[in-house]
């Protein structure tokens, strides 16, 4: 019953622009905490501390942030895809 | 080291007290019609909504024994540690891209365990059995550490350490479990959620202070920053080699960028692979509840952060580190010393507290996790196919009791060190259900018996490796602690690459020859589906019954 009856447009297909945006958010963030050289040095030091640790813990925040926009990007996907059906509204609601 | 500090003891006997209340009076805390059902004691009711599910998640990744080894490994090894800090950002962005679809999955079927899952996707009760298997392996080491981690603090505490005899010794951990033991049985997952609460507000409370107080203490941030530079660029005299690390390096002494990089990626995809995550995941209300979630969990990476920092505080105080010393060097006691020496006796009682209610939390999910894997996919799937919810979850029940008297055993009867191997043995065995799991998620290309195949292949190769490597060095964990720790990660990885080759290729071939692959009873919309919590009830096999205790029941049948 909470199939819809005819099956959706890929989203990802349909909305090439706003998928893109979210692969390379995906991978910025984990690119710039896995690639340990760019932010493995003493200095720049930013006041008392060393670049490698104040990276480390302003990086949390930012994942944050990207996570949430990762997800109101999904939501458009996502939104998309339910289309008239409303069988994901619940997806955007709440 | 035998003096008792009254002050400190009665805040932590008090506040232990607390926890025990609120254990068993969680049973109460929304309470379902029926109680006696695996959705209730091992899921809470699948109801907790975002405040609730961050509070469970927080207290259950980051758990009593990371507050305590994280520092232990900065404080002997220096920036290597922080490799914990790295890998729990990390987690986040990789675990959206696959939580949410396991979420869906198992909550339209009604899965309890990750093994429901692959039982479900792959129709093979031999690849469930498997990763139920290794989901329980690998939790009794982990749930031991917590215990590991209870013990550091009640030594620096001074309680039990004054008599020989070692049921005396280890008579407050013998209570503090049962205690445990007890609310988790009455309780179930209520019981962890509830005391979740009272865990992160010690842990911020004591954190949030200690990060301001103490370097105005210790010469602030510069001067410790500078001591630990020095430390760990001055030469041992007896390895002959540096101390540590200040910055990851170029060079090669086992804590090189690399070095740091790879631990990172390899424990942030173990994390969720872990039984108890996934525990803490179902329990959510809705899909919307676990993203959201990894949004805001990595504010508990930002406290991760400042605790891998008090091991800096420890090598730059003096008299922390000459108690270090005087107790046989073991680093696990720095965060415990470092706090008696330089908080008030009853600001250290409140945060000994938080360290050892910290260490209840992830015990009593582990235990819940483990009991679930054992009760669906072992007891239920091979001796009593026809068990209802009533009887899944009285035997969940008490092997929530056999699993954690297994792991105060570890805890007491053997050494720390193989506790801490085992440990590290079982995040190599847990990455191995990487392929069937996340590959599960997206693909249903994989044929089950490849999988099986490959998962076995990883499990030996990985075992066989990691104690190869690990035998030479097994004297104690401080000393070698990088180094191990370094390894047994690259063999994480080697090994579920040597699993993912040999599930592919075998189900090149197992297709080729058209060997049946299993009824898959999952659908695609699926695993993006966000039911209303009320509307899980399913018929299919492996998930029958589900949600008969959430409100008014539909049950279709």
């Amino acid at each position: 019953m909470t199939q819809p009856g005819s099956r959706p447009r890929n989203p990802v297909a349909a909305h090439p622009v706003t998928s893109a945006a979210i692969g390379i958010l995906f991978a910025a963030n984990i690119f710039f905490i896995v690639y340990v050289p760019v932010y493995g040095t003493v200095t720049p030091k930013i006041g008392s501390w060393p670049f490698f640790y104040f990276y480390l813990l302003i990086f949390m925040p930012v994942t944050s942030l990207v996570l949430w926009i990762v997800t109101q990007l999904q939501k458009r996907l996502n939104g998309a895809q339910a289309g008239p059906s409303g069988s994901a509204g619940s997806e955007g609601a709440e | 080291m035998s003096h008792v500090n009254v002050t400190t003891f009665t805040i932590v006997v008090a506040l232990f007290i607390l926890v025990t209340g609120v254990g068993f009076g969680a049973a109460r805390w929304r309470r379902a019609a029926d109680m006696m059902h695996l959705d209730e004691w091992g899921l809470g009711g699948r109801a907790f909504g975002t405040f609730i599910t961050w509070f469970l998640l927080g207290g259950d990744l980051y758990t009593a024994y990371t507050f305590i080894a994280v520092p232990a490994l900065v404080f002997a090894s220096g920036s290597i540690g922080f490799f914990a800090v790295a890998y729990t950002i990390l987690v986040f962005p990789i675990v959206l891209i696959f939580l949410p679809r396991l979420w869906s999955v198992s909550r339209v079927h009604g899965y309890v365990t990750p093994a429901d899952f692959i039982r479900g996707r792959y129709g093979s009760r031999g690849l469930a059995l498997a990763s139920a298997f290794t989901g329980i392996l690998a939790l009794m080491p982990y749930i031991a550490l917590q215990l590991v981690g209870i013990q550091s603090v009640l030594s620096v505490m001074g309680v039990g350490v004054s008599s020989g005899n070692t049921f005396l010794q280890d008579l407050p951990l013998f209570i503090a479990f049962l205690v445990l033991a007890i609310f988790t049985y009455v309780s179930g997952l209520r019981a962890p959620a509830m005391i979740a609460f009272i865990k992160d507000t010690l842990i911020y409370l004591f954190v949030l202070v200690a990060i301001f107080y103490l370097p105005t203490r210790l010469g602030g941030w510069s001067h410790i920053f500078s001591v630990a530079q020095s430390h760990f660029a001055a030469t041992n005299p007896d390895t002959g080699k540096p101390f540590g690390t200040f910055v990851p390096a170029t060079g090669s002494i086992g804590a090189t960028r690399f070095d740091f990089g790879a631990l990172a990626v390899g424990s942030a995809v173990a994390l969720f692979l872990y039984p108890h995550a996934i525990t803490g995941t179902l329990a959510a209300k809705s899909r919307n509840t676990v993203k959201r979630n990894m949004i805001y969990l990595p504010t508990y990476s930002v406290l991760l952060a400042l605790i891998a920092l008090f091991g800096y505080m420890a090598v730059a105080d003096p008299v922390t580190s000459a108690d270090i010393k005087k107790a046989g060097g073991n680093s696990q006691l720095a965060v415990p010393y470092l706090f008696q020496h330089l908080f008030p006796s009853w600001f250290t009682g409140i945060a000994f507290a938080g360290i050892i209610i910290g260490a209840l939390v992830p015990a009593a999910i582990m235990s819940i996790a483990a009991a679930n894997l054992f009760t669906r996919n072992i007891y239920k799937e091979f001796f009593q196919p026809d068990a209802t919810p009533h009887l899944q979850t009285r035997v969940s029940q008490w092997a929530s009791l056999v699993v954690k008297i297994g792991a105060l055993l570890f805890a007491v009867e053997l050494p720390h060190t193989f506790s801490i191997d085992l440990q590290l043995l079982g995040g190599i065995w847990i990455l191995q259900l990487a392929p069937m799991l996340i590959g599960g998620l997206f693909t249903r290309w994989f044929h089950r018996w490849a999988l099986l195949a490959g998962w076995f292949a990883g499990m030996i190769y990985g075992t066989i490796a990691a104690y190869n490597v690990a035998s030479p060095t097994t004297s104690h964990w401080a000393g070698s602690s990088d180094i191990v720790f370094g390894h047994t990660i690259y063999i994480g990885l080697s090994a579920v690459i040597i699993n993912l080759v040999i599930s592919v290729v075998l189900t090149l071939v197992l297709r080729a020859f058209k060997v049946p692959a299993g009824i898959d009873e999952t659908l695609p919309h699926q695993y993006t589906a966000d039911p209303e919590p009320a509307a899980a009830p399913v018929p299919a096999g492996a998930g029958a019954g589900a949600g008969a205790g959430d409100l008014p029941a539909p049950s279709p049948d």
